[in-house]
């Protein structure tokens, strides 16, 4: 069928040869497994009822969960992780009905989606549990009676941070925990990784203050270091589950490349409109199709487009297209889940929102606009085509961009790649610190808590005590200072302002601040369901905005500025120029947004909005003239290189200061006024700091040898993802000069690499 | 001046200056070691540690001497981050306009306010500069199985009233809609048939079951259990509610308030309990002197709580008593408070709250015309703690100490006030 479905394709009168790779998977038989002692009954016919052998790996982890194992299972999407988990914890709970278990997962759609599957077993199996999400959203009033009856209670990191404090009100739940379930913990890496991290620390902390000791099981997308990273996120050791006894079928994998518009060979097109063209033919064919997009408004725009090209060939097919993302309101997101289930919808565009294990059924197809940016996200998103032993389509659609590119010149390359390594870092003062501040507020820390924050940990409460934040008593430290401890601990940088958006008088969705500040401004085209609205006003002290419905045929896309000034320097090293860290302040002003239309601009209005501003740490280097100098008369573009080093120093950023990509910001100005020369700053995305740009200032010669030569090293001509384009750029990677780079690094590392060279030779 | 750095050698203590400038001993040369590796180092049985030489500890002295000062910029943006997340609000408007956009919960006050209470704090820090907690504040050291608090005791007039317990009860019984599933329309068949108390509704053969159950609270004077019966039906700032104290002894009353250093989370720093007495009201406080006091004082608070006392507080549902029992199981202690509980602000928001720009206590004051004294805003009581921890100068707790009386003194005078405003 998908066979057929290609080679209609390929016969297709626009065809154009996009079809650059194709990779078959052969299907694969389900292998079973078998437990060490039979399940009870209840379970036994749950699982009869529903047809349901147990793989072997399923079977595995059931039985080291028996034996009192802590487990991680790491095999793919769709494989029956959660039953795996689910099965102990009711049988558990059959044999000792004051059992309770909490599962914790990264967003509240999941929660949601999840809740609906544990209630179904205990519906079937007649074991209740009565289980709950217990999260921000749970309405006050429901509170008391889930904490006090509820066995299984489903929630996020971000709610039990702020939880912990109150532990006496959860104290008979907590007191019977015999399962910590972490779902999606691939997602706790980087920064958030490392939060999570001590968060789960402070949790169990407190379970065995209630004299409980939870097993924990961890299920996570393929990473490359499953083992190190339960530990590391949790302090336990575990028994990995990895060997997929699932049933597959055969899966096609393509790499599909625009073509370029004309025989210059200079632009190729749109991926946009190749991804809506695609699509259109996956639905015509029939194939129930989920699209994945990088944005939010690209999700909204393909949607919008694909609709319009069906709703001249079949108006009917046209409303079986939806789009999926962050922002929807619970019941709207439920409904396209739904739908997906009952094949109501044939195509769905969502943003990453639906990488994630929510049930949404079997797809024949998925279609990737854009390489997702790892491979883990690309495998999991992959996944979500070919549930069972279905066949399958999977459709990885290439930007202009050099790491797409490269990617289809050498597709071999991206199917040997493994999977990232989930980084978290326990060694990191402003994490470590922030949590032991945490934690002096919901018990007094003494000596033996050491236990559980093994690092820093003596040292972070003389330091959290010069600062008066905690005071010493005879029962350990005690929490002390002005503010909620849980309040100046940001689990991940979101800011915690949502702005509500209104459509006659009724809530249309919810978005950050930052996001509004992005995509509902006054006169913005804000797209909702493929559906333009247009933003009348955006009341900040609010925080609401309103909307009007009205069908126009551009979208919006404002213009940011970000100017970064120095508040305080801590200290300053000279190399072959000035380095320095210290406090940095990061204002970002909205002045103008442009209107477009597919991808041509037709306007620009000018935006009258307040700077959003935050202080953080950061360090800069500044560029001696006589570097500039050998610039001069080259026909190079200063700006261009100052960019270009930014872009390639950030990039390297995660080796050096285990953090994520996405953790750190830039800029880089040929003339800054705080420092009267060319600058480039780095800096921590947190408020207050992170400790990332410190680390990076501590190791800034081997960062800026590293620089150098990956972007000495690097075969592009101009430049590419793999160097100095970065997918994150403010300023649509303009302006970018590769070989101003190499001589600005040349100069910068000149000595350095002559004192990294005698160092070796000593 | 404070100490840092120790010689392992001659047990010189260096400041953190004079470390910055040479990282030896001035005396023997040796290397300076920061007092919490000696601490801490010492403990964990690395002895050895302390035989390292001016060379072969060069690197590691660089790795810790570089950890702690990270850390310490650490621990310093983290308390920027902390200070810069107040819990209150400070608004220049004048009072007279309309309240300020601000959420439910969180604190606010005025600019003028804000200026009055810092010069407060200057005047009360020169007024009491060399005095001792004792000449400050009369009081007494006391100690219980955790420790020592200090304890302020007081009288001061009152004139608190409650309804007494017929008129409580006759209010009660003849409203028939307080059973559940009876609604106006039964009240109205079931009065018109000779039903016009619930006591009647004992002989109904429908009703008596709850009728029974309904006159067996009131007749056992189970305030507690009755409140949360008529919450079924009622909301919880009902008149009626109010009038259940009527079911209580004038003595088992205990007017509560604590002062805290924060909304949550953070050591509570006094707390006020007041009884009616015959010749008036005694008021008994337990301060910190330090925050080592905490769990004692808190124990002595709990320990006034007899079971048959009916508290009487503003917000103390929702702060107080949560507050007090989160900081119990802080320090481990066992012990929770199921007295009923006759929160004020409940009832002032409904009978005040239409005449009143909003219903802090402070505005409430001004309507019922009691004035105050020295004053503090609540939202300043953890400003003035620190600067007393931070200074030792017993000034600014005069205040606080005398806020909270004023807390407690006002709330008795509210709660008889508050039968006034019903109108029924």
């Amino acid at each position: 069928m998908i066979e057929k479905f290609i080679c209609q394709l390929q016969s297709d009168r626009s065809y154009k040869n996009q079809i650059v790779f194709k990779k078959i998977f052969f299907s694969q038989k389900p292998c079973f497994g078998k437990l060490d002692f039979p399940l009870s009954p209840n379970i036994k016919e749950y699982l009869f009822e529903h047809n349901i052998h147990l793989f072997n790996h399923q079977a595995d982890g059931i039985n080291q969960i028996r034996k009192g194992k802590n487990i991680v299972l790491v095999t793919p999407t769709s494989s029956g992780k959660t039953l795996t988990f689910n099965i102990p914890v009711f049988e558990a709970l059959q044999n000792d009905k004051k059992t309770t278990a909490l599962y914790l997962y990264p967003t509240k759609a999941l929660t949601n989606d999840q809740l609906k599957v544990i209630r179904d077993m205990e519906e079937q199996t007649g074991i209740f549990a009565n289980s709950n999400i217990y999260d921000g959203d749970t309405p006050k009033h429901l509170r008391p009676n889930i904490r006090n009856k509820s066995k299984i209670i489903l929630s996020n990191p971000y709610g039990i941070h702020h939880y912990l404090p109150w532990h006496y009100k959860w104290k008979p739940f907590l007191q019977n925990l015999k399962y910590l379930i972490i779902d999606e913990a691939h997602v706790y890496r980087g920064v958030f990784g490392s939060n999570v991290a001590m968060l789960i620390r402070r949790l169990i902390r407190i379970c065995e203050y209630y004299g409980s000791n939870p097993k924990i099981i961890v299920s996570s997308a393929t990473i490359a270091n499953p083992k190190d990273h339960a530990t590391k996120l949790t302090g336990k050791d575990f028994e990995v589950i990895s060997k997929d006894g699932s049933p597959k079928g055969k899966k096609t994998f393509i790499f599909w490349n625009p073509p370029y518009i004309d025989d210059t060979k200079s632009a190729r097109r749109s991926t946009h409109q190749e991804t809506k063209d695609l699509l259109v033919q996956n639905i015509m064919g029939k194939l129930q199709t989920l699209c994945f997009t990088t944005s939010r408004q690209m999700a909204e725009l393909v949607t919008r487009w694909t609709r319009e090209e069906l709703y001249r060939k079949s108006p009917l097919l046209s409303k079986t297209v939806a789009s999926y993302r962050a922002g929807y309101l619970p019941r709207e997101r439920r409904e396209i889940e739904d739908k997906l289930k009952t094949k109501k919808l044939i195509g769905v565009v969502s943003t990453n929102a639906l990488e994630l294990g929510i049930n949404i059924g079997t797809l024949d197809s998925v279609l990737m606009s854009g390489y997702p940016g790892s491979i883990i996200s690309t495998w999991q998103q992959a996944g979500r085509a070919g549930r069972n032993s279905r066949e399958s389509l999977v459709a990885l659609i290439a930007f202009q961009n050099p790491l797409d590119q490269y990617f289809m010149k050498h597709p071999i390359d991206f199917f040997e790649r493994i999977h990232e390594q989930a980084i978290v870092d326990l060694h990191n003062p402003y994490i470590t610190l922030g949590h032991i501040m945490c934690a002096s507020s919901e018990l007094p820390i003494n000596e033996n808590d050491k236990l559980y924050f093994p690092e820093l940990f003596q040292q972070s409460l003389k330091s959290l005590e010069e600062q008066k934040l905690v005071r010493k008593t005879p029962r350990g430290y005690v929490y002390v200072g002005l503010a909620r401890p849980t309040d100046a601990v940001n689990l991940k940088s979101i800011s915690h302002k949502n702005v509500s958006v209104f459509y006659k008088g009724e809530i249309l969705e919810t978005l950050s601040l930052n996001k509004a500040y992005d995509e509902a401004y006054q006169g913005a085209v804000l797209l909702h369901q493929a559906e333009t609205y247009i933003v009348e006003e955006l009341n900040l002290t609010r925080l609401v905005a309103n909307v009007r419905k009205e069908d126009v045929n551009y979208h919006t896309v404002s213009k940011k500025t970000v100017d970064v000034t120095i508040a305080n320097t801590y200290e300053e090293k000279k190399l072959e120029s000035i380095i320095g860290l210290g406090e940095v302040t990061i204002t970002e002003s909205y002045n103008e947004y442009v209107m477009k239309t597919y991808d041509e601009i037709i306007g620009r209005k000018p935006l009258e909005l307040p700077p959003l501003t935050f202080s953080t740490v950061g360090l800069w280097i500044l560029i001696p003239e006589r570097i500039l100098e050998n610039l001069n008369g080259g026909g190079f573009n200063l700006a261009g290189g100052l960019h270009a080093v930014e872009h390639a120093m950030i990039a390297l950023s995660p080796l050096f200061a285990m953090c994520d990509r996405r953790d750190v910001g830039g800029l880089s100005t040929v003339m800054h006024p705080d420092t009267g020369c060319s600058t480039i700053f780095i800096y921590d995305g947190f408020e207050g700091g992170i400790g990332i740009s410190e680390t990076l200032y501590s190791k800034i010669s081997q960062l800026l040898i590293k620089t150098f030569n990956l972007i000495k090293s690097c075969e592009c001509v101009d430049g590419c993802p793999s160097c100095i384009f970065s997918p994150r750029c403010g300023n649509e990677n303009e302006p970018l000069d590769k070989n101003a780079a190499i001589l600005i690094l040349e100069s910068l590392t000149k000595q350095l690499n002559d004192n990294e060279l005698t160092r070796k030779t000593n | 001046m404070p100490i840092f750095y120790t010689c392992k050698k001659c047990r010189k203590n260096y400041s953190k200056n004079q470390y910055d400038k040479r990282v030896f001993c001035r005396i023997c040369g040796s290397l300076l070691l920061s007092q919490f590796v000696i601490d801490s180092e010492i403990k964990n049985g690395l002895k050895e540690n302390l035989n390292w030489t001016k060379k072969s500890f060069k690197k590691n002295l660089q790795l810790i001497h570089k950890e702690s000062f990270f850390l310490d910029r650490a621990a310093h943006n983290l308390n920027n981050k902390i200070k810069n997340r107040k819990e209150y609000f400070v608004f220049s408007q004048k009072e007279t306009q309309k309240k300020p956009d601000v959420k439910e919960k969180e604190q606010y006050l005025f600019n003028c306010e804000y200026e009055d209470a810092l010069k407060l704090k200057r005047k009360l820090i020169k007024q009491f500069e060399k005095k001792t907690l004792d000449q400050a504040i009369p009081g007494k050291i006391l100690s219980n199985k955790l420790g020592e608090y200090y304890s302020i005791e007081s009288i001061s007039e009152s004139d608190f009233k409650k309804i007494n317990e017929k008129k409580c009860k006759k209010i009660l019984i003849s409203d028939l809609k307080l059973l559940q599933r009876i609604g106006p329309k039964r009240e109205f068949h079931l009065k018109k048939n000779g039903f016009t108390t619930i006591e009647d509704l004992i002989r109904h053969p429908l009703w008596k079951k709850s009728a029974f159950d309904f006159m067996n609270l009131l007749d056992k004077k189970q305030i507690g259990e009755l409140q949360s019966y008529l919450w079924k039906s009622l909301p919880k700032s009902h008149p009626y509610i109010h009038y259940l104290a009527g079911l209580c002894k004038i003595e088992d009353f205990a007017i509560v308030d604590i002062e805290t250093l924060g909304l949550s989370e953070r050591p509570i720093i006094l707390m006020g309990i007041a009884q009616i007495k015959k010749n008036g009201i005694y008021t008994n406080q337990f301060l910190l002197r330090d925050i080592p006091d905490e769990p004692s004082a808190i124990w002595a608070f709990v320990s006034c709580l007899k079971k048959e006392c009916s508290l009487i507080s503003y917000n103390g549902r929702s702060f107080d008593i949560p507050y007090v029992q989160q900081r119990l199981a802080y320090y481990g202690l066992n012990g929770s408070i199921n007295n009923p509980h006759f929160d004020l602000l409940h009832f002032s928001r409904r009978a005040l709250g239409s005449k009143l720009n909003n219903c802090r206590l402070e505005t409430v004051e001004k309507y019922l015309d009691i004035g105050r004294g020295v004053n503090v805003p609540g939202a300043l009581v953890p400003d003035f703690y620190q600067t007393y921890l931070e200074t030792g100068n017993v000034g600014p707790l005069v205040a606080i100490v005398e806020h909270n009386k004023q807390d407690l003194v006002t709330l008795a005078t509210l709660f008889s006030r508050l039968y006034e405003e019903w109108e029924i």
